[in-house]
């Protein structure tokens, strides 16, 4: 009984100083993943970013003058936690980070009437990038269908694609699914055979059925679509069955260092697409080795801070950073508001200079957003594993976006059908 | 003291078998009655209706409908998110089929399907017992998941294979859906579940809740006074699946908003299997106590540092977060085997012969 009575002290006092506790700046909470089983592609993203907004208060005062209360609330990649970090959040928040594809789809209707910008680098729902439709989502710089488009073009310019045989291996998920209608649409348009092979949330470190089914129907590349345990176990029963490596493309968050570590050089030649690059030598990285790692803010280490992921927290947390640098200069003020910000992210406008200036040359490709384009639609590289590392293989190669941007206003609208009362902001040019 | 039952005079056998044979019972429900149908509402932020009032009343429910097959009937099932999905579907079609329908009703209806697939699996139990029977309901986990992903008719073909919940109007106001305010969806809730509460609470007092109680204790003994133990196992399973449909509808549609087929997976059978376990099978107030317990009490632990100001991670927050509420179930369970509602029923008990120790 005192038990419970203490309990309910504890619980009283909680809710009472929950409004109170708050660090000075603005607020912009991250729905991190550092626990759960897909904790360990989560860290280096979660390190990248964090350090980013690190460097950002310790070396600039934060941006234009205020400190940014850089938050992360656990979610487990847990969407019942993602949705209660982000009730818990979005009081003073000035954006939402979901992390994953399913607390986007829990909250993406929720921020018209919140308004809150979501903020969902390359994950999300691809129809995003129509900034008429999804007002208050943005996944800059590059949606999974542009993603899969730059594949088929990789792809495309290795042969002539009609008559070959495509297997299509995903995540048994709304991420692993988002993909198919652009893929059965390119299928459909240049003549190749698209076979999807699901992969259950169940089955996703024992794919021997889906990798027999690929050794009886030979296909001439398999493309991945995977995640967190996924990509390892593909990779390594592609080894065990000497599938040719180099036919073998992943989606971005397919290229993971520490699953190709796994095979080590029998892993050579496998490719994913992705729109950033760690490059050790970018200003930034020593100025986070002095401001950020060397006071002993990170929670990183240097192997981590050198891939693909951490490097890509970076750039994540830069676009941000840009929004929020925009909206000040737009709205005449530091302390800006959620719709501000909006403004902000809808202006960007990440050139070569800027990325010169930022110091992170060569780690992202340069893109633009506009009020009816939440994408930008950078472009991406082909990255290929060489036995130790990432290395870059193809120059930057752009999405077929005369072939996707039909496909994205049909989906948005019927998004936008099926959710009535939606409202449509028809002001937006072009 | 408080719970002095000096003056209280029983004169007829009726007045003997009420609800509440003792009148500080009755007062205390109209306590909780009035904090839940008045003081919260008034005084609950959005935070708190999201994640505290709202999903803790759809997680007693659910662990209520389990609790009937499991804590009344003994018939022991990992199916229940299976279940609860069932549930969810079928009321995600009657709203897109029959936009006109009133959401209330859908959800209700929805149950009806819930229960014909959980009769469907039940009938093994008139053959198999105990642990065998557990396996069959497994399977019902494994093969309606499954069905959730394979049949695209139920998601309308959606790609990415979820279901959204639309905004469903109801006189004049939005009871689902994005735009739906959550006191009102609150109140839809707590509508519900209470008269879920009143049924269940008079199915197990009456015949049905008794033939049932009779198959759990020993189903040769009931067979042999005349119960029939099909009929008992297999209304047992519809009434509990019934409930289960109904928690599961009301988890997609006035709380989750949108729903992809693993979220019905086993962990979550295993969460609402904890909650019945740990707040005590067979009784209806230990559904409440234990949604309180491992539903409410892990978000209340997680608000604590930041609230008095400690520097501690998220990350960690969480961890710490699992040690406490696992040390607090093993706690519980060691000073009281048959859980939070029996451990109530003791210190009630000791509250009526207070001062007196016997």
């Amino acid at each position: 009984m005192k038990m419970l009575t203490k309990l309910a002290g504890a619980a009283a006092l909680g809710a009472l100083l929950a409004g109170g506790a708050m660090a000075e700046g603005l607020y912009a909470p991250n729905l991190a993943y550092r626990t759960g089983p897909f904790a360990a592609t989560g860290i280096p993203l979660m390190n990248g970013q964090k350090d980013y907004m690190e460097l950002m208060n310790a070396r600039d005062g934060g941006i234009g003058g205020i400190a940014i209360d850089f938050d992360e609330c656990e979610t487990g990649y847990s969407t019942e936690k993602g949705v209660e970090c982000y009730e818990k959040t979005k009081g003073k928040a000035i954006v939402t980070q979901p992390w994953s594809t399913g607390i986007t789809l829990q909250v993406l209707p929720k921020t018209n009437v919140d308004e809150i910008p979501i903020l969902a680098p390359g994950y999300g729902f691809s129809p995003m990038a129509d900034g008429k439709v999804f007002q208050w989502a943005f996944n800059t710089p590059l949606s999974y269908w542009d993603g899969a488009s730059i594949l088929i073009k990789y792809l495309g310019a290795q042969g002539d694609l009609k008559g070959k045989k495509i297997a299509f291996l995903h995540l048994d998920h709304p991420f692993g699914k988002e993909p198919l209608p652009f893929l059965e649409a390119a299928a459909e348009a240049q003549g190749f055979e698209l076979l999807p092979i699901p992969v259950g949330l169940k089955e996703m470190q024992n794919q021997s059925a889906q990798w027999l089914q690929i050794r009886r129907e030979r296909p001439d590349y398999v493309i991945m679509w995977g995640w967190g345990a996924m990509n390892a176990g593909a990779i390594t029963e592609a080894v065990k069955t000497k599938f040719p490596m180099e036919n073998m493309l992943g989606v971005w968050w397919a290229g993971h260092d520490a699953d190709l570590k796994i095979v080590g050089d029998a892993g050579k030649g496998y490719k994913s697409v992705s729109w950033s690059f760690p490059n050790p030598e970018a200003p930034i990285m020593a100025d986070l080795q002095k401001y950020v790692v060397e006071p002993g803010n990170t929670q990183s280490n240097a192997e981590e801070m050198s891939g693909v992921f951490y490097s890509r927290g970076l750039v994540i947390s830069m676009i941000l950073g840009e929004g929020i640098r925009v909206a000040q200069e737009h709205a005449g003020k530091a302390e800006i508001s959620p719709a501000d910000l909006r403004w902000g992210l809808e202006n960007l406008d990440i050139t070569e200079a800027r990325l010169d200036e930022l110091g992170m040359t060569g780690m992202v490709p340069p893109f633009s957003t506009s009020c009816d384009n939440h994408t930008g639609h950078s472009g991406g590289w082909i990255l290929e594993w060489d036995g130790e590392k990432f290395v870059k293989a193809s120059d930057l190669i752009m999405p077929d976006s005369d072939m996707i941007t039909p496909l994205e206003e049909k989906a948005a609208m019927e998004y936008a059908d099926a959710n009535q009362p939606w409202p449509v902001n028809d002001s937006c040019g072009g | 003291m408080l719970y002095r039952t000096a003056g209280q005079f029983k004169t007829s056998y009726k007045s003997d078998m009420a609800l509440f044979p003792v009148r500080q019972d009755a007062v205390l429900l109209m306590v909780i009655l009035g904090f839940a149908w008045v003081v919260f509402p008034l005084t609950a932020s959005e935070f708190a209706f999201q994640t505290l009032l709202i999903p803790i009343l759809i997680y007693a429910l659910a662990a209520q409908g389990l609790n009937i097959l499991t804590g009344y009937a003994g018939q022991l099932s990992l199916g229940t998110a299976a279940f609860m999905g069932v549930g969810a579907y079928a009321c995600y079609k009657l709203v897109t089929l029959f936009p006109w329908m009133n959401p209330i009703v859908a959800i209700l209806l929805s149950g009806i399907f819930s229960a014909g697939v959980g009769v469907a699996f039940g009938i093994p139990s008139l053959r198999i017992k105990g642990f065998y029977l557990a396996i069959a309901t497994l399977a019902a986990q494994f093969f309606l998941v499954w069905l959730f992903e394979k049949w695209g008719w139920l998601y309308n073909y959606n790609a990415s294979g979820a279901i959204q919940v639309p905004n469903l109007e109801m006189f004049g106001h939005y009871v689902a859906g994005p735009q739906a305010s959550s006191i009102t969806q609150y109140y839809v809730v707590l509508a519900v579940v209470t008269l879920m509460t009143v049924l269940c609470i008079n199915l197990t007092r009456g015949t049905l809740g008794r033939s049932w109680k009779a198959t759990r204790d020993m189903d040769i003994a009931a067979e042999l006074i005349g119960i029939n133990l099909m009929r008992s196992k297999l209304t047992a399973f519809a009434v509990s699946s019934y409930v289960v449909g109904v928690a599961g509808a009301l988890f997609v549609f006035m709380w989750r908003g949108a729903a992809e087929p693993n979220l019905f997976d086993i962990p979550l059978s295993f969460r609402i299997l904890f909650i019945a376990i740990i707040g005590g099978l067979g009784s209806i107030l230990g559904n409440y106590l234990g949604a309180i317990l491992i539903v409410g009490l892990p978000v209340v632990l997680g608000t604590v540092p930041q609230a008095l100001g400690l520097p501690v991670s998220s990350a960690m927050v969480e961890h710490l977060n699992i040690m406490i509420v696992g040390a607090l179930i093993v706690f519980f369970l060691i000073i009281e085997p048959h859980g939070l509602a029996r451990l109530w029923a003791l210190i009630r008990e000791k509250l009526i012969i207070w001062p007196f120790p016997h």
